[in-house]
């Protein structure tokens, strides 16, 4: 796997980092801080099924949706417990990623692309019309139980559950499978001519994806107590996801960490001067600059200068 | 019955308008402009500034508007298609994150609250007893008469023709003397003014919001994909296809169904024959 | 001697067009054979046929006895055969060890999790076709065309297949790299691979193969051994273009 001390010395920072950060930053931050951590796993699901295949999913939130929704109305409506919910959540969102493996078996690149986007819209408009009972139709759920109290709680709770599955898909990917998840991106037909089944290792991208986004969508759904159609189905989500991995740097789990952790403190950064979503105006503008001139993001940038360093030790 | 007909032959127009500047580029270089429905935005809001805020007259306003957007399409062209070098993938997320980036301008200078945009032409004609306004009907026929044009200037122009050329094959026409990235800047400048002037009818048909490109943007989608790789023909008939379907869905079963049909449309078609129903044709 | 492949009246037609038109040859394990014809002959196609990235219209094509009938690629390689392309297919972003890794990696997405690569193993192969250790860490980009031939067999043969189908092996190769990959496949043939070799390279070719296989249009028109094939007639007259 070509672990280094100074891999295991980054994590162990990290981990430290995040359980003394409630001792030094404000409530305040600390809820934007959840909001980053829900990001975060977000956004490395994106990056397990799209960073390294190529294939490019612009309805993630069609995963995190199946996710959020299943738990929220076994919990509600059925008065399932969490505890039972969560997986039977991400069991279904599993479900889901067969879903949209399927055009991928015929289909790639933009093609892919759009049916992924026609699938999350597809959603945002069958959610609000079938069984408006159980889903709440247009204006959503509310008063859906929540797992925890307090921003310490929740920052804790989800700092936990982001820091998992950050390292475990960090060190999935550090495996032969990320080498071969990358072969499949680069040139398909050269893996099968290789003697590997490509639909086996999408298959495997698509559902360790989509169980990334039930997980997260579940617990999401848990911490917020609430959910809406349009804020969920939305296409500014889906850019913030896409976003956060692409200025980070795809397919590398770190770059979606630091990417999300970016944005969302540039959003805080930005609320005291522009209150509404003309933050989104600088962001995307900063993100499509970061896109156009580093499309291998700011971990990119970070590696390149550990190097640089490494060498002049060397020296 | 005649309702529907009536009804859908409209909204069939509108949508054919929206969709063929979105045709154009795709069939020049297969690129998905995935910031194609911030023309209509931005082309809707000129509008609106122009003709209500400042008060100029209706026809100078959406000749602003479509200036507005042939000067996008050079931009958008100049700054990101030429600079990013046919990766695909790349422009399509950049074009969509400026999509977003404008639409949070737009919310920037004039808010986020959506706006009624009062008709270009007033009045109402009644067609057995259903009411057709006359503004649809402007839309209806100024579409019919842009793709006719369009179809024209492309087949017989020489601009057109080369056009044509780069669209079959790019590298060939570059060798028969023809500068793509003059043709390519021309179809974005086109396009551009395409969007805003569908902009304008389509904001009058709804309202202006700042969340307005995302529908006609799947419209869009759904009829080059359906229609096959950029053909104007192809673009007409799916564009009537979908049109249908929807004032269909929404007297006969719900209103809320309206996108299903177009969004089940496009994965369907996808998914079983990603060539399109029509095949591929030049332009 | 068991048959390592052995083809049976194969018909491949595209619309109108046939492109292999009733092809019968088998070849003995440990064999190496040249397959030669003029351009459009067929021999790629015959190549994509074996390693079902085509479907025949009709016919048999087994392996060691087996019927691939409509196998998909990977589980052709899996029963021993593999091929090298024309226009080499390497994954250019990967660096030359972690391409090799690829073509060894077992087709299971658990011991791919849980077994780290085999390092030893992957230099072997690089060094075994002729890489230098200094291109190990290189990006396939940044190889050279002999190189990249040499990368491709280093894969094919990972994979651990048997029968190998070289396509064009000596296409866009400086003499020196010729005498290289002449002398690689050698090596194979002293290993006991079974070999289905396309050259336009004849005398390349030659020394090569124990026997040769022309076709033209799909069809095979001589066969035998390399000197009386390359005498013959009907060869002479479609590498001519006048075909009969």
């Amino acid at each position: 796997m070509g672990l280094r001390w100074y891999h295991f010395t980054a994590w162990g920072l990290f981990a430290i980092g995040l359980a003394l950060l409630p001792e030094i930053v404000s409530k305040g931050t600390l809820r934007t801080f959840i909001f980053a951590n829900y990001l975060v796993i977000f956004a490395i699901s994106w990056d397990l099924l799209s960073g390294r295949t190529g294939y490019i999913s612009f309805g993630h939130p069609f995963l995190i949706g199946i996710g959020a929704y299943t738990s929220a109305i076994l919990t509600k409506r059925f008065g399932i417990d969490v505890e039972l919910a969560i997986p039977i959540a991400v069991i279904v969102t599993m479900i889901g990623g067969l879903i949209v493996l399927l055009p991928a078996l015929r289909i790639r690149g933009s093609y892919f692309a759009l049916v992924t986007l026609a699938f999350m819209e597809l959603m945002y408009q069958l959610v609000q019309v079938i069984r408006p009972d159980l889903t709440g139709g247009t204006r959503g759920m509310s008063g859906i139980q929540t797992l925890t109290r307090g921003a310490v709680n929740g920052f804790y709770f989800s700092s936990f559950l982001m820091f998992v599955i950050a390292i475990s898909s960090w060190f999935l990917l550090r495996t032969r499978i990320g080498t071969a998840l990358t072969a499949i991106g680069l040139n398909e037909s050269a893996v099968e001519g290789s003697g590997l089944s490509v639909t086996k290792l999408k298959m495997f991208a698509f559902m360790a994806s989509a169980f990334v986004a039930g997980l997260g969508g579940a617990f999401y759904v848990h911490y917020l107590g609430s959910l809406a159609p349009r804020a969920l189905f939305d296409i500014n989500f889906v850019f913030t996801i896409i976003v956060a991995v692409l200025i980070g740097g795809a397919s590398t789990i770190i770059g979606p960490i630091i990417g999300a952790l970016f944005l969302t403190f540039l959003l805080e950064y930005l609320r005291p001067y522009l209150p509404g979503a003309e933050r989104y105006f600088i962001y995307g503008g900063i993100a499509l600059l970061l896109y156009m001139y580093q499309p291998k993001g700011i971990y990119a940038l970070i590696t390149s200068g550990w190097q640089m360093l490494q060498e002049k030790s060397v020296k | 019955m005649l309702q529907i007909l009536i009804q859908g032959m409209l909204l069939s127009g509108l949508y054919a308008l929206i969709a063929v500047g979105f045709t154009l580029i795709f069939s020049i270089g297969r690129i998905l402009n995935l910031g194609y429905g911030a023309y209509l935005m931005l082309g809707g809001y000129i509008y609106f500034w122009a003709s209500q805020s400042i008060g100029l007259p209706k026809l100078v306003a959406v000749g602003m508007a479509m200036i507005f957007g042939v000067l996008m399409g050079i931009m958008k062209f100049q700054l990101i298609v030429k600079p990013l070098k046919g990766n695909h993938v790349a422009i399509e997320i950049s074009t969509l994150i400026l999509a977003v980036v404008l639409q949070a301008g737009v919310v920037f200078v004039f808010g986020d609250s959506s706006k009624i945009l009062l008709p270009i032409v007033n009045g109402v004609v009644y067609v057995a007893d259903a009411p057709v306004t006359y503004n649809m009907l402007i839309a209806t026929v100024s579409s019919w008469v842009i793709l006719l044009s369009l179809y024209t200037f492309i087949r017989t122009t020489d601009i057109g023709r080369a056009m044509q050329a780069v669209s079959m094959d790019t590298k060939g026409a570059a060798i028969c003397g023809i500068e793509p990235d003059r043709v390519n800047m021309v179809t974005w400048a086109l396009s551009g003014g395409l969007g805003a002037l569908g902009g304008v009818f389509f904001a009058s048909y709804t309202q202006l919001a700042p969340s307005m490109w995302v529908g006609p943007l799947i419209i869009s989608v759904a009829v080059v994909i359906v229609g096959g790789i950029g053909s104007i023909i192809g673009t007409l008939i799916v564009a009537h296809i979908v049109g249908f379907m929807e004032v269909i869905v929404v007297s006969v079963f719900a209103p809320e169904l309206r996108g299903v049909f177009t969004m089940g449309l496009i994965i369907l078609v996808l998914v079983l024959r990603p060539q399109g129903l029509f095949g591929r044709e030049e332009l | 001697m068991t048959l390592a492949l052995e083809i049976k009246n194969l018909v491949k037609t595209f619309g109108g067009l046939t492109a292999t038109d009733n092809l019968n040859f088998d070849i003995k394990e440990g064999r190496s054979v040249g397959l030669i014809g003029p351009n459009g002959a067929g021999k790629t196609t015959v190549f994509s046929q074996i390693m079902g990235e085509l479907q025949q219209t009709s016919g048999q094509i087994s392996l060691f006895g087996t019927d691939l009938g409509t196998l998909p690629t990977s589980k052709r390689i899996r029963l021993g055969v593999s091929r090298t392309y024309q226009i080499p297919r390497p994954f250019l972003e990967l660096s030359v060890v972690e391409n090799i890794r690829v073509g060894l990696m077992p087709n299971s997405i658990w011991s791919m999790i849980i077994k780290g690569p085999d390092h030893t193993k992957e230099e072997k192969l690089a060094l075994e076709v002729g890489l230098a250790e200094t291109d190990f860490e290189k990006p396939a980009s940044e190889l050279s065309m002999g190189d990249l031939r040499k990368l491709e067999l280093a894969r094919t043969i990972a994979t651990g297949a048997k029968v190998l189908l070289l396509d064009e092996v000596f296409a866009g190769l400086t003499t020196g790299e010729i005498a290289q990959i002449s002398s690689l496949i050698q090596d194979l043939r002293a290993k006991g691979f079974t070999l289905l070799i396309v050259s336009h390279d004849l005398p390349a070719l030659e020394p090569l193969i124990d026997h040769v296989i022309a076709i033209e249009r799909g069809r095979i028109i001589a066969t035998g051994n390399f000197k009386d094939v390359v005498n013959d007639e009907s060869v002479r007259a479609s590498y001519l273009g006048q075909a009969t």
